[in-house]
């Protein structure tokens, strides 16, 4: 009998670790499915800018955004991640990447070996980016200088460091739909909700999170606590910004100015300074975008009458 | 009888204390407030919605300016870790990295003088209004912390 509920329970572990082993299988893409392209430089060049790389993966503390040598420490609840060198270096950076190594870690989020990243690389959002704008992106990015040096290793805590997890994460969270844009509306709309979900990845900061870091749906672009430690990061929906135009979303994301003089701060700052270098017209594609979400409740904020105990 | 003297004394200094920081704390949030009507002011001639005018641009000019000067008194040692009324705290960075955040309002007073002698229509307002604003950022970006 005893001998009978071993083997049982022995079964079901192996079981069990081979659903794991084939739930956390990191996706890829494969270098055949991408046919003959010539990039093109300037989409490379807008969809960089798009993406806030540089706000990450330039080195921190110096002013040229096109030093992508990484080494940026992002806290979060989950340990401390370091960004990674992505400069053409061929030894620290990506110069030694394939066109399909680089597509697949940017649209699923798993490296050239074949392991899981996590998801402070926010490739929950850059998966709905197109694969021609990738690949334009890295196009560019073999442009830009190398930058030589190792950054840190990641300092996350068990159970988060195992990478495999990750696959987990992702089954849970990345549910494999895409961003599909509402026929209805205007090709700029469209645009807008493209640059917004994919690549801009607006609801990675702008949404609260649930205790295992998945984005809350339901509260998508509502605001919440800075991941990255002290403040908040503001509500996008028209909860919050019913009193701003499209006009005064597309200014604030050219200058960083609020439409009652105020600055962007924190994390946005970075953040200005690429969408500063869009077309204009992206510019006005994302505000009619963001204009038209919903007002969304986020999560309580703390009480301001806190202030006064002190 | 002295004991009750003494301790009236303490309590006094230190409610006078907490006066006196209320103050600068309004002072500082009031000083910012002006700034930022100033800000939307020159950003409404620059987004088109309201016509230049230089006696505007001016005012704003020289309350920035004021606000340069007056920066290195705003954030006194007693201010720092209090939880302040309204939508930022100031991040205790102001205290940790003060050579930093003293080079930061330099940069901002130099933009502010230049800007002075520059503007002079909205074509000189449309370059210089982001070259401020990038000084505002700047300053915000580390050393300020949003609550709400």
């Amino acid at each position: 009998m005893l001998r009978r509920i071993l083997l049982g329970l022995i079964l079901a572990g192996v079981a069990g670790a081979g659903v794991f082993w084939w739930l956390t299988i990191p996706a890829v893409v494969a270098s055949a499915s991408l046919p003959p392209r010539t990039p093109n430089l300037a989409n490379g060049v807008a969809t960089f800018n798009a993406g806030g790389c540089s706000s990450c993966h330039a080195v921190p503390n110096q002013p040229d955004r096109l030093k992508l040598g990484g080494g940026l420490a992002m806290p979060s609840p989950f340990g401390t991640f370091y960004v990674p060198n992505i400069s053409s270096d061929p030894t620290y950076g990506i110069g030694r990447w394939s066109e399909a190594d680089f597509v697949t870690a940017v649209l699923k989020g798993t490296s050239p070996d074949g392991t899981h990243y996590f998801p402070a690389f926010p490739y929950t959002s850059y998966r709905n980016a197109t694969v021609d704008d990738v690949r334009d992106l890295f196009a560019y990015l073999k442009t830009l200088a190398p930058v030589s040096g190792k950054t840190r290793d990641h300092d996350v805590p068990f159970p988060f460091n195992i990478r495999r997890n990750v696959g987990v994460w992702k089954w849970l969270f990345m549910d494999g739909k895409h961003h599909v844009a509402d026929a209805s509306h205007s090709a700029s709309w469209k645009r807008g909700a493209y640059l917004v979900n994919g690549m801009g990845h607006c609801a990675e900061c702008h949404s609260p999170r649930n205790f295992l870091g998945g984005i809350l749906e339901v509260q998508r672009f509502a605001g919440g606590p800075n991941p990255e430690g002290e403040g908040w990061v503001p509500n996008i929906t028209q909860k919050r910004l019913a009193e701003w135009s499209a006009k005064d979303i597309a200014y604030f994301l050219e200058t960083g100015q609020t439409p009652d003089g105020d600055t962007a701060g924190g994390s946005m700052v970075r953040v200005i300074k690429n969408t500063s270098q869009l077309p204009p017209e992206d510019r006005d594609a994302i505000a009619e975008y963001v204009k038209s979400l919903a007002p969304v409740e986020g999560p309580p904020q703390p009480k301001k009458q806190d202030a006064e105990k002190s | 009888m002295k004991r009750i003297v003494v301790v009236a004394a303490v309590l006094a200094f230190s409610a006078g204390a907490v006066v006196a920081q209320q103050d600068q704390v309004k002072r500082t949030q009031g000083m910012m407030k002006d700034n930022g009507k100033n800000a939307a002011a020159l950003s409404a001639m620059v987004k088109g919605e309201k016509p230049y005018d230089q006696s505007t641009v001016n005012a704003a000019l020289a309350q920035f300016d004021d606000t340069a000067k007056n920066l290195p008194t705003l954030f006194p040692e007693s201010m720092k870790g209090v939880r302040l009324e309204g939508d930022y705290d100031a991040s205790p960075k102001v205290w940790t990295d003060k050579a930093g955040f003293e080079s930061q309002i330099k940069s901002f007073a130099k933009v502010v003088t230049d800007a002075k002698s520059k503007v002079k229509n909205l074509d000189t307002l449309k370059a210089e209004l982001p070259v401020i604003g990038k000084q505002c950022s700047g300053c915000h970006e580390t050393y300020r912390i949003k609550k709400g």
